[in-house]
């Protein structure tokens, strides 16, 4: 269990982080997004004793640990790059954390092999006890980091972009993996990361992080469902920012007309709203209602069919499916109507909200609007 | 077909790569002259002469009581400053290299110095400041210290000249190296000192010893700085270089040469040490650089 309580730290005249509070619950495997620069690499630093804050407190398991050593801290520290002793053998680096315990706290030889083969079966390193890191793989190598670090038996586990460095194959199985190990062990965790997907697909809980401050905290289906600001929905996921007003129940949001979404108090404002570019439907003009586009650009993705759209100067980002590209005949230069299936508003007065516009209108609506 | 084809592209990529034979040649040629010319060439002359009239003459000059006194001088002058050159070029090394602090540029510039400066000149400061007519001379004088024209003076002129050998072998090397190996030592519960022995120095092993075969030849072949203090008293505190320069003013080529052959031995013998010990941990130093 860990406790950030108002943690501030600056690096000369910048502030990496104003005044974070944060909770993480015993066996718990929490991530911590956001961009570079957003102090995320800062918060995990002092919770490994790596950096001090300026002001507020640390707790572990209830504990005041904010002015502990890092190396009285019994954590469990994994580097973006590894960091392995390059001139000790996988055996020796596993080992390190226990052999240089003092006298009277240290295990036996037999009983410190005994761990490190444990733990080089428990990442699939069994047989590679006497290779230098110069002879590992990536992978490997981040493998053997993660040993190194369970090895002390440690309180938390805190992971600084662990698969940062990793090629795209390697870096999927390395994040299953650590999804299962962290299900066998149930260690408090916290990871530092500036990819989404990886935050949404390890993590139990997920942190946003933008200029040294948290956005949300939340499950990943909360983060990806209830952003609770415009940034934490720009962050995850690719998304068109539209300028919108509403007047007089119409949503004016770029060049569409929407059904003002329903709301409390004022009914009139303005701000941004978002759309994600799934939820714009392509149709041909005879098919139905919205806005005129035309295609700029089209890119085939496996299965998925990206597109870059003109509509009324404002170039969006659509993805469509392969068949729905085959039947439109999709090319550069071609007509199409866009509908939005959902629209995200944040409005300048504080309200938010989604509207949902499910199936395009038909041409007689769109005339009512 | 396949491996004819990937033997045509490698044979013509070689060529595109590679210069006329003419000029492979010319180049080849030239570097194997230059090094002939100034470096293997007055090499041979230096045993040629010492040889030049037999070999009894030769052991006759090298058994000389001076000469040894030079030669034990020599390995003991030798002896102090470089270990203590090595303490200070680590602890320089490092703080330069893992620490952020005010005047780093100023520490960095103070190591530098003993390259900048001319040896003769930095033999003069340390005559300036410990001679009888120096600044703390009256001083060392009354409590019957002498360090001018004595083995402390050799020894804090070679002291001087050699400081930046280690220090200045070691910083690129630390600096590359970062710091992120000590925080992982330091997160698994290693003391600072642990964490210097066990990560820190294994990491920088091989800079320390060229830094070290550097230093040592640079100690033992002192001239300058080491002739301004010495005072040139035969047996007691003349180096081999120095001792080489009497030999060679009083005409005395065979002994001049004879000891100067010493100190090209063991120029030779560091420069094979430091081979063989690459050789032998080729994989170890390849290593390193990840």
């Amino acid at each position: 269990m860990i406790d950030v309580k108002n943690v501030r730290k600056n690096f000369g005249g910048f502030a990496a982080l104003k005044d974070v509070s944060l909770h993480v619950r015993q066996g718990e495997l929490v991530a911590i997004l956001g961009p570079s620069g957003s102090g995320k690499t800062t918060l995990l630093r002092i919770l490994a004793g790596l950096e001090f804050p300026d002001a507020g407190s640390v707790l572990f398991d209830g504990g005041d640990a904010t002015h502990v050593a890092a190396r009285d801290r019994q954590v469990g520290f994994v580097f973006q790059h590894y960091a392995l002793f390059r001139h000790m053998t996988v055996f020796d680096n596993i080992a390190f954390g226990l052999t240089v315990r003092d006298r009277a706290s240290r295990p036996s030889k037999a009983e410190i092999a005994e761990r490190v083969r444990h733990l080089l079966s428990m990442v699939l390193l069994e047989g590679l006890a006497d290779r230098y890191p110069s002879q590992l793989s990536g992978g490997q190598r981040q493998r053997v980091a993660l040993a190194r670090a369970l090895a002390i038996q440690p309180r938390v586990l805190l992971l600084d972009e662990p698969f940062g460095a990793l090629d795209a194959r390697v870096r999927k199985e390395l994040r299953r993996w650590l999804r299962r190990l962290h299900d066998e062990l149930r260690i408090t965790g916290v990871f530092v990361t500036h990819d989404q997907e990886e935050a949404l697909e390890v993590a139990d809980r997920v942190v946003v992080m933008s200029q040294g401050q948290i956005e949300q905290v939340g499950t990943p289906t909360d983060i990806y469902d209830h952003p609770a600001t415009p940034f934490v929905y720009q962050f995850l996921g690719n998304v068109n920012s539209l300028s919108c007003v509403i007047r007089d129940g119409v949503a004016q949001v770029g060049a569409f007309n929407l059904p003002a979404p329903i709301r409390a108090g004022t009914q009139d404002g303005s701000g941004v709203a978002f759309v994600r570019p799934h939820d714009l439907h392509l149709m041909a003009p005879s098919e139905g209602g919205g806005a005129a586009a035309v295609v700029r650009h089209v890119t085939v993705l496996g299965p998925l069919v990206r597109l870059e759209l003109n509509i009324g100067g404002e170039i969006l980002e659509a993805e469509t499916t392969r068949q729905r590209h085959a039947e439109l005949q999709l090319a550069p230069g071609q007509s199409v109507v866009v509908w939005p299936r959902q629209v995200r508003f944040f409005l300048d007065d504080g309200w938010q909200g989604s509207s949902r516009l499910d199936g395009a209108p038909n041409p007689a609506l769109r005339a009512a609007l | 077909m396949a491996v004819a084809a990937v033997a045509v592209a490698g044979s013509q990529r070689h060529r595109a790569l590679s210069e006329p034979r003419w000029v492979r040649w010319l180049l080849t040629g030239l570097a194997l002259a230059t090094f002939g010319l100034f470096l293997l060439l007055p090499l041979l002359t230096v045993f040629g002469e010492a040889l030049a009239k037999g070999v009894s003459s030769y052991w006759a000059a090298l058994s000389d009581e001076d000469a040894l006194a030079a030669v034990r001088l020599t390995l003991l002058v030798a002896g102090i400053t470089v270990p203590l050159n090595v303490v200070f070029g680590v602890i320089a090394a490092w703080c330069v290299a893992k620490f952020d602090f005010a005047g780093k540029s100023v520490l960095i510039s103070l190591i530098d110095l003993p390259f900048s400066v001319s040896p003769v000149i930095s033999g003069l400061i340390y005559v300036l400041l410990f001679g009888l007519q120096g600044l703390l001379g009256p001083w060392l004088a009354a409590l019957g210290i002498k360090i001018i024209f004595a083995v402390p003076g050799l020894v804090l002129a070679t002291l001087f000249v050699t400081f930046p050998y280690v220090a200045r072998e070691l910083i690129p090397l630390m600096e590359e190296q970062g710091t992120e190996e000590e925080e992982a030592a330091v997160v698994l519960g290693a003391s600072g000192w642990r964490v210097f022995w066990r990560v820190t120095l294994p990491n920088i092993k091989w800079g320390l010893l060229y830094g070290v075969l550097l230093c040592n030849a640079r100690a033992m072949g002192e001239f300058g700085a080491v002739s301004v203090v010495s005072g040139h008293i035969r047996g007691q505190t003349t180096t081999m270089p120095l001792q080489v320069e009497i030999l060679y003013n009083e005409y005395n080529f065979v002994a001049a040469f004879a000891i100067a052959s010493v100190l090209a031995m063991l120029a030779l013998v560091t420069l094979a040490v430091k081979s063989a010990l690459e050789w032998r941990f080729s994989k170890e130093i390849a290593g390193m650089g990840h």
